[in-house]
């Protein structure tokens, strides 16, 4: 299958600090990958090179035939194509929920006012928030704010999804609910590539774990693989704690 | 009453003169309120030029007294410049700039208030940096902003009063006048101070009317 994002040699580093230190990596199209690992380990900064939130400091990333590790790349067409949730959701405040969904397209010419708002209401559906509409950020609990976020970044029509820790910030009680969603999207054959400490779920939906540590990928293979028998030393230490 | 037979007494004076404050307060705020979203945005830029341009202004202007700017302009860049220049529009000028100086400073720490993932968000949904500043972070900086801005605006409405040095015949300088005539300066203090008093005083409750309308679903 073809490649939908291919990355070599990646290295970013922040002063002094050298938080990947060379990261080789293809991902399929219709692929989930779960990056799990110690915090600090930069599976975050890893996430957030794939749209350029930050710019590599040496080696190429390219997604979807898009070299964005190459500044002159226009990274907003790019971006149109990337959804990305984050831990602690960013919706909107000042926008209503319906709001928070139609920016994008609307302000990107993607689509017009009642296109935006037909595909927004359907999203709603989609992730269980139909009577939240009209509803302001403040107003939600964390897990629909965090449902909402997905109906956002879902409103550009994207085909790869990044997801940095989307239930971190949530009570336990409302990851199912969150989780539900994004296991809809993954059979629904979204490309996705999901930090996360969640195990449960990289166990059951994923069709990759990638287990990294300070700056470099340690081990990856296959859920069962990973978990039920890891070769390295640290992936073994790492899942022994969390497990 | 004393007081007020002179309120009525030199009405029309006064309403002048408070028309003239007002005048110059709006017009003002209106060049600085432009000049300190501008500057605002270049001192959040990633460009040094355009942050190190905003601090020098910024350092000038609360760097020096506004009497002095005011003289500057009226007296000395007609001079230097050999052009002819009014005393409102000089005072528009010396105000414009020096409440410009302030607002860009309330624009930048309104826009750094506002948590960094809403500028994540908005550009990984695809959004261009003006669209997601437009959009996104300055209506929620606006709302941090909004008690400092007023606050400048009154600042900047009762400092009109130092323009009177350069004969701008504005509230401050109507009183002088009036009581070089009468020597009723208890009275016609009284008067000026109420005026400003009041003016003010509508002012700010205008604008906690504002602030409660951008709650945001609160």
């Amino acid at each position: 299958m073809a490649s939908k994002i291919s990355i070599k040699g990646l290295r970013k580093t922040f002063g002094d600090l050298e938080v990947l230190k060379g990261m080789d990596m293809e991902i399929a199209e219709g692929e989930v990958v779960c990056l799990i690992g110690p915090s600090g380990s930069g599976k975050s900064t890893f996430l957030r090179c794939l749209n350029r939130l930050e710019t590599v400091t040496a080696g190429t990333v390219i997604v979807d035939g898009n070299e964005i590790s190459n500044k002159k790349v226009n990274i907003n067409k790019v971006r149109e194509n990337i959804g990305m949730v984050f831990q602690h959701f960013n919706l909107f405040p000042n926008l209503t929920v319906l709001k928070n969904i139609m920016l994008a397209p609307v302000e990107l010419k993607k689509m017009d006012k009642k296109q935006a708002e037909e595909k927004a209401r359907e999203l709603l559906m989609r992730v269980g928030l139909a009577e939240k509409a009209d509803a302001y950020p403040v107003q939600l609990s964390g897990g629909q704010k965090q449902r909402v976020a997905i109906a956002r970044s879902l409103a550009m029509n994207p085909d790869i999804m990044l997801f940095d820790e989307p239930t971190s910030a949530l009570d336990p009680e409302m990851v199912g609910e969150v989780l539900e969603v994004m296991k809809q999207l993954a059979r629904d054959g979204m490309t996705m590539v999901v930090v996360t400490h969640e195990m449960g779920f990289a166990r059951e939906v994923s069709n990759r774990v990638i287990f990294m540590d300070d700056g470099v990928i340690v081990e990856e293979g296959i859920p069962a693989e990973i978990f039920s028998n890891p070769r390295e030393e640290r992936t073994r230490n790492f899942l022994n704690k969390v497990l | 009453m004393k007081l007020i037979e002179l309120f009525i007494q030199y009405f029309p004076s006064f309403m002048s003169a408070l028309l003239y404050t007002l005048k110059l307060t709006a017009l003002s705020l209106f060049f600085a309120s432009i000049l300190g979203i501008i500057f605002g945005l270049f001192s959040v830029s990633s460009s040094r030029l355009l942050k190190t341009l905003t601090m020098i202004y910024v350092d000038i202007i609360r760097g020096t007294p506004l009497l002095v700017q005011a003289f500057f302009v009226y007296f000395g860049l007609p001079q230097a410049l050999g052009i002819r220049m009014t005393a409102i529009v000089a005072g528009t000028i010396t105000l414009s700039l020096n409440a410009g100086a302030y607002m860009s400073e309330i624009v930048r720490g309104g826009i750094e208030s506002v948590d960094k993932g809403q500028m994540e968000a908005a550009r990984s949904l695809g959004l261009p940096y003006h669209i997601a500043m437009i959009r996104v972070i300055l209506p929620q900086a606006i709302r941090t902003m909004m008690p400092s801005i007023i606050n400048q605006f009154i600042i900047s409405l009762k400092d009109t009063s130092i323009l009177s040095v350069i004969g701008i015949r504005e509230l401050t300088m109507n009183g002088k006048i009036i009581i070089a005539n009468n020597m009723e300066a208890i009275r016609i203090w009284t008067i000026v101070a109420c005026l400003y008093l009041f003016v003010c005083t509508i002012l700010s409750r205008v604008a906690q009317a504002l602030e409660r309308r951008m709650s945001y679903g609160k």
